[in-house]
């Protein structure tokens, strides 16, 4: 087959042939694979400010036993810019220098024993990139898998070297965004309806006390007006009343107001 | 004139027993307002730290306007009696006045509890929760209450987790999200009192970490609070306004 690329990473024989076609074409093994955010288990820190949750690369670097395999972290615009002779640990590819002037950076380096295949059921397997705090600003760990300084957009891809020659990697992912973060005062704590109970009992107690005030203010206007007493007035038990007076006999009053 | 006795002595008893049901409504309200004030469920510091506390003042008026009802209601029961103009009409004037108190909680009562909404809590969590270098002690204290609140009942933040992730927040000034995607209260917690999976809480697995928000531990009982003192003080005052009715009535007809 008339194809430059080697299907087969196995075929060593074919190594040096390679070797001597480098300059003028891609040595290196795309694999179908494309890095994914994890999507089971659902995970509440997928995606935080700072920090987003990959799948682990498992049953796809099959046969790349001596291989060490890198993330590469780049902005979305580099991307495609990426020189995959980069090598980890240099200036070029610090995380420090990310996101100016350093566009991409290689971090979370491993091996294919970090990532048996097949995956034993229920285990989780992700890599969270951005979870190492304390290397974030030391200049001598270039390879610091550090907390993202922005929201993004990032792609990442995974990257197999061989000695300090890639031999594989995986495609780009998807374009990656991070959490943006809002200010509290954007939260609007005064628009606030007020609930028909409320209503229902500040309007039903207003009638009320303005009736009871109109019935005090009519008690009080017809104080002594017998206009209103009427028929039914009735008497208090023990107290005199000038009513009924009797021009007789003093001692019979008691009986007769009874 | 035997009717009219009857209908006077029911007028009485019924008058008599309305300031009874009164009396014994006052004694109530005093002591559902006293287990208010009191503080059962630890929700005073959020309350205090914003100066909104009215439901707390209309729960401390609920206490006294009881005590004046229950008064009140022992001297209406003997101006009934007695038939007493004057009696009768110092005590329709005091009650219109514990009327007006008791119709001011229960509206203050009723609008404030309509303004814990949970954007509240949330700028309140978000503005004073672990907030360094505080002077006043109200922050310290929304801190400790909402520690408290989140071991309790096995929440986070008041909608969730995520409140912390879409804010920025004091507790995010001093604590890295990287680090500290929620805080570590949110995280399930074993006996010590140590994250049982710092990991696992940090990713945010189900079952490492509190996934609900808080918001409802919060409402229930302020809720019950303010619409206790609400609808109670609205129940006793509805029939307070009978008795004062039959009052008014029962007093334009004594002879002075």
């Amino acid at each position: 087959r008339p194809h430059s690329r080697p299907r087969h990473p196995g075929a060593r024989t074919m190594l040096p042939l390679l070797l001597l076609l480098l300059p003028t074409a891609h040595a290196i093994v795309e694999l179908t694979y494309t890095p994914v955010l994890t999507q089971t288990p659902p995970l509440e820190g997928l995606t935080t400010t700072s920090t987003f949750v990959l799948d682990q690369p498992r049953c796809v670097f099959g046969g790349y036993d001596n291989a060490d395999i890198w993330l590469v972290v780049a902005l979305d615009k580099a991307a495609s810019t990426f020189n995959n002779t980069a090598e980890p640990g240099t200036l070029e590819t610090s995380f420090q220098g990310f996101p100016d002037p350093v566009s991409a950076y290689m971090t979370l380096n491993a091996t294919l024993a970090n990532y048996p295949c097949p995956k034993p059921a229920g285990d989780i397997t992700v890599l969270r990139v951005g979870s190492e705090t304390s290397c974030a600003k030391d200049e001598t760990r270039p390879t610091c898998n550090g907390p993202l300084p922005g929201p993004g957009p990032y792609r990442v891809k995974f990257l197999a070297l061989q000695g300090s020659e890639p031999v594989a990697e995986t495609k780009w992912s998807d374009p990656i965004m991070l959490r943006t973060a809002k200010s509290p005062n954007s939260i609007s704590t005064t628009d606030s309806g007020h609930s028909a109970g409320m209503i229902a009992i500040t309007t039903i107690l207003s009638i009320l006390f303005a009736i009871l005030l109109a019935g005090l203010v009519a008690m009080l206007v017809f104080w002594g007006s017998e206009s209103c007493g009427g028929s039914s007035t009735f008497s208090k038990p023990e107290s005199v009343t000038v009513r009924r007076y009797n021009t007789h006999h003093v001692y019979d009053q008691p009986a007769a107001r009874l | 004139m035997a009717k009219s006795d009857d209908c006077v002595h029911i007028l009485q008893g019924l008058l008599v027993f309305g300031n009874v049901v009164i009396g014994m409504c006052g004694i109530a309200l005093t002591a559902e307002c006293i287990y208010f004030v009191s503080n059962p469920h630890g929700l005073y510091p959020l309350l205090k730290a914003t100066e909104n506390n009215d439901i707390y003042a209309a729960a401390w008026i609920g206490i006294f306007v009881g005590l004046a009802l229950f008064a009140l209601s022992i001297l209406g029961i003997i101006g009934v009696i007695k038939a007493s103009r004057t009696l009768l009409l110092v005590y329709i004037i005091l009650m219109l006045i514990t009327f007006a108190f008791e119709m001011a909680s229960c509206i203050t009562a009723a609008t404030h509890r309509d303004s814990l909404t949970p954007s509240f809590f949330l700028k309140q969590m978000l503005e004073r929760y672990q907030k360094s270098e505080t002077a006043n002690n109200s922050d310290n204290e929304v801190t400790k209450t909402w520690d408290e609140l989140m071991l309790q009942n096995h929440c986070c933040g008041v909608q969730g987790p995520s409140d912390w992730q879409e804010y920025t927040s004091a507790f995010r000034l001093t604590h890295s999200d990287a680090d500290y995607p929620w805080p570590r209260k949110c995280c399930v917690l074993d006996a010590q009192g140590l994250p049982v999976n710092l990991d696992g809480c940090k990713l945010g697995v189900p079952g490492y970490y509190n996934s609900n928000g808080c918001y409802d531990a919060i409402s229930g009982p302020v809720n019950t609070h303010a619409w206790g003192v609400a609808w109670f003080g609205f129940a006793i005052l509805c029939w307070t306004f009978c008795v004062l009715l039959g009052t008014m009535f029962y007093w334009s007809r004594i002879e002075y």
